[in-house]
């Protein structure tokens, strides 16, 4: 308050009216004091108070001495002394409001730079800085519209007046980067306004949040009474601390995502990296499995032909044990030399020819079905399909890897159909399906289905062997001689597996 | 918030809409004062009421063009113009026939509240309303009392003059006109319509300056003005002081009401004063 610095002024009063005129000269100089006082305590505006009422204390007996003496010396030294507490107390004072207000601004700002900067979401650290900056600047209102890179828009501390317009003055100062100044928001024609309403103007600032590479928003205002330049310098620079402080945020926003981004990445290499050691473990486990199978068969059969005297039909049949089981060897041992040539880089040794199918198809379906009599395993060739252009030897193993996974994957026997045909929607090309009606594949195994050592579990194949290898042979055989392989497959219903090669040139 | 949700032009202007009925009030005034004037010198044994009525037009014309510019520029500014200008009129001429008539002036601030009640014209934004708090109305009275004490100091110091009241009914009537006239229609029309209008426009300080300075104008052309030098510059330094004043408590208060009491306190004040 300014009581005391008034009741100084007062004291000073009585004080040169108690003594003579020569002793109340020195006296008035005093008046400066309370005028001092107040400015250092209150600012510009009590200092003016007190010094208009030192200078009417001093002009009681300041004007009686102009009346009698006229201009003197000593009447122009009590006129100066009479505006001087005037003049040094809002000088002085303006000097304590500017270092004032600098100073609220500057806390202002650091608790905007600490709300902008919190762990909460954008929104929330925005709408926190917002209230800040309402209160640092007196604002009835105070709305934030920042615009991402992409264009988007949010809207910040003006809930609860409605939807944000692109063409109010917040969206025209967006859009262009002026300021905008409403000298009354009930009254200027520029908001469709028509009369003013109540006794104190509500004045409106939009500015633009320039970070000097571009704008980020816009910061709308409205406050009641007085936004002048000294006020709107102040927002003018908190502005533009803001637009750099909301800059960083989506910049730290955006390194947070980004490391996020690399975290889950690491993440996922390091889980694929696991199942890949883990795969190849297993692979070396079933492998070896594999392989000790048909060698003990083999070494068990040839042990007996060594060992006893077998009748010739058994030892026949012996032989077709050991036929078979070589072939299964054999088999086992083509497709890790596939593997191993494809995971190296190196091109499969295919050589291109006319392949009959049907040759080929009615051979292996004769093979299969003498080894599998639990399923009905019928070959059918399309009449009038002549052959396709691909590595004999390589057709054939893609062949037999499909007709072994469909007989596999039917457990309880069932029906494996082969078929070959020219594609339907490629005429230059034949398909070969081999279609079963086993356990089939969920729906979300069907994208890694020819990924290597990819076996998809099952409770009624889990005694079925294998590598997880085959259908990724066939792929890679297949790409290798510019063909595909596609799957269709329901779970309980079965598999269809479609390998679509070139079709050979006609013979002429 | 209006500025993130209202539609915004910024090519649109408000169309002027004061200068012709402005124009329009001034000549009215001017008409009346001149034909009041010249009535005077014909008067005869009534001679004086014509200025009386001269007067009350003067001020009549000050309300009106408040009316004006408190309402737009809208054609509804008339009827209640005339309401207070025949109301000041009376009030003027029955003061002049005997001190008792001035009690009339009273009936023109309720002219005012009724035209602006009846009518339902929102004349808040000039300031026709009510203080925040009481305390601004003591502090209003307290500004002008406090200008007015110092005049009389002042003045009796530097120029000799002494406080007293000669003659109470005449005193009386004069505290009656400066609250129906003189106090009313420099608050209404200075620290009322222009400086609320102004103050939209600009900050505080330059719409007080010109709300001030015309006020000012309105007391160097009144006929009873000081005319010594040294009493004119007295006057002028409290007539601004006290318009300052009066737009400061207008800005704080939003309310007329404490600095119309500080002017009717001021002048009550300077009705004291004698040579």
């Amino acid at each position: 308050m300014i009581a005391g610095p008034l009741v100084l002024v007062a004291a000073i009063a009585l004080a040169t009216a108690a003594v003579d005129d020569a002793l109340a000269m020195p006296l008035r100089h005093l008046y400066l004091v309370p005028a001092a006082w107040a400015a250092l305590r209150q600012g510009s505006s009590a200092a003016g108070l007190v010094g208009l009422m030192a200078g009417f204390c001093q002009g009681l007996q300041a004007f009686p001495m102009i009346e009698r003496e006229g201009l003197t010396p000593p009447t122009l030294d009590a006129l100066v002394a009479l505006i001087a507490p005037l003049v040094v107390g809002i000088a002085l004072g303006r000097l304590v409001d500017q270092a004032r207000e600098r100073g609220g601004r500057l806390d202002a700002l650091l608790e905007i730079q600490r709300a902008l900067g919190g762990e909460e979401p954008l929104e929330v650290r925005l709408e926190r800085a917002v209230t800040l900056i309402r209160a640092a600047l007196r604002a009835e209102h105070a709305g934030l519209v920042l615009q991402a890179d992409d264009g988007t828009l949010a809207v910040v501390g003006s809930k609860a007046s409605g939807a944000f317009r692109k063409d109010s003055a917040a969206g025209r100062a967006l859009a262009t980067g002026s300021t905008i100044l409403v000298g009354d928001l009930d009254a200027d024609p520029r908001l469709r306004a028509k009369a003013p309403r109540w006794p104190t103007p509500s004045r409106g600032l939009v500015l633009p949040l320039d970070t000097g590479s571009g704008r980020v928003g816009v910061l709308a205002i409205e406050c009641a009474g007085d936004l002048g330049p000294a006020a709107r310098r102040s927002v003018r620079e908190l502005t533009l601390h803001l637009a750099l402080a909301v800059e960083n945020a989506r910049l730290l926003l955006k390194e947070r995502r980004f490391a996020q981004e690399l975290e889950d990445k690491v993440d996922q290499a390091t889980r694929r990296l696991r199942e890949i050691d883990r795969a190849k473990s297993e692979f070396l486990s079933v492998v070896s499995h594999e392989l000790r199978t048909p060698l003990t068969a083999l070494q068990g059969f040839s042990e007996l032909l060594l060992e006893r005297v077998v009748p010739p039909d058994r030892a026949r049949r012996y032989l077709g044990h050991v036929c078979t089981e070589t072939q299964r060897l054999g088999r086992i041992v083509t497709d890790l030399l596939d593997l191993s040539r494809i995971e190296a880089g190196r091109p499969l040794e295919l050589r291109p020819e006319r392949v009959d199918l049907g040759e080929l198809i009615e051979r292996n379906v004769d093979l299969f079905a003498a080894q599998h009599p639990r399923h009905c395993i019928e070959g059918r060739v399309a009449a009038g399909l002549t052959a396709v252009s691909a590595d004999r030897d390589a057709v054939d193993r893609m062949l037999k890897n499909l007709i072994s996974n469909a007989v596999k994957y039917s457990p309880r026997g069932g029906r494996v159909r082969v078929a070959a045909a020219v594609a339907g929607d490629r005429p230059d090309t034949v398909e070969l399906t081999v279609e079963d009606d086993g356990v089939g594949i969920p729906a979300e195994d069907l994208p890694r289905i020819f990924d290597r050592y990819v076996r998809i579990a099952h409770p009624e194949t889990k005694a079925a062997s294998g590598l997880g290898l085959g259908l990724h042979v066939v792929r890679s055989l297949a790409e290798a001689q510019g063909g595909a392989v596609e799957v269709e497959s329901l779970p309980g219903k079965g598999s269809r597996f479609r390998l679509l090669l070139p079709a050979a040139e006609t013979e002429i | 918030m209006r500025l993130l949700t209202a539609p915004f032009d910024p090519s649109a202007r408000a169309p002027s809409a004061l200068a012709r009925p402005l124009l329009e009030v001034a000549l009215i005034a001017a008409g009346g004062i001149a034909l009041s004037l010249a009535a005077d010198t014909l008067a005869g044994e009534w001679r004086g009421l014509g200025r009386a009525a001269a007067s009350g037009g003067s001020h009549a014309g000050m309300i009106a063009a408040g009316w004006v510019i408190a309402l737009g520029g809208e054609p509804r500014w008339r009827i209640p113009a005339a309401a207070s200008a025949a109301a000041l009129i009376m009030a003027s001429v029955a003061a002049r026939l005997a001190h008792a008539g001035a009690i009339l002036y009273f009936l023109v601030p309720l002219v005012l509240v009724l035209q602006a009640g009846a009518a339902r014209l929102d004349t808040r934004w000039i300031g026709w309303a009510r203080p925040q708090t009481s305390r601004q109305v003591v502090v209003g009275m307290a500004a002008g009392g406090f200008l007015g004490l110092h005049l009389l100091l002042a003045a009796s110091l530097t120029l000799g003059y002494t406080a007293s009241v000669p003659s109470l009914g005449a005193y009386l009537a004069g505290v009656a006109y400066d609250a129906g006239a003189n106090a009313l229609s420099v608050e209404w029309l200075f620290h009322g319509a222009l400086f609320s209008a102004l103050w939209r426009r600009w900050t505080f300080w330059p719409a007080a300056a010109v709300a001030t300075g015309a006020g000012l104008l309105r007391y160097l052309v009144d006929p009873t003005f000081p005319t010594a030098p040294e009493a004119a510059a007295g006057a002028v330094f409290y007539l601004t002081i006290l318009g300052l004043a009066s737009c400061a408590l207008r800005a704080w208060s939003g309310s007329l009401l404490p600095g119309y009491l500080a002017t009717l306190a001021f002048f009550a004040a300077y009705r004291t004063l004698h040579v």
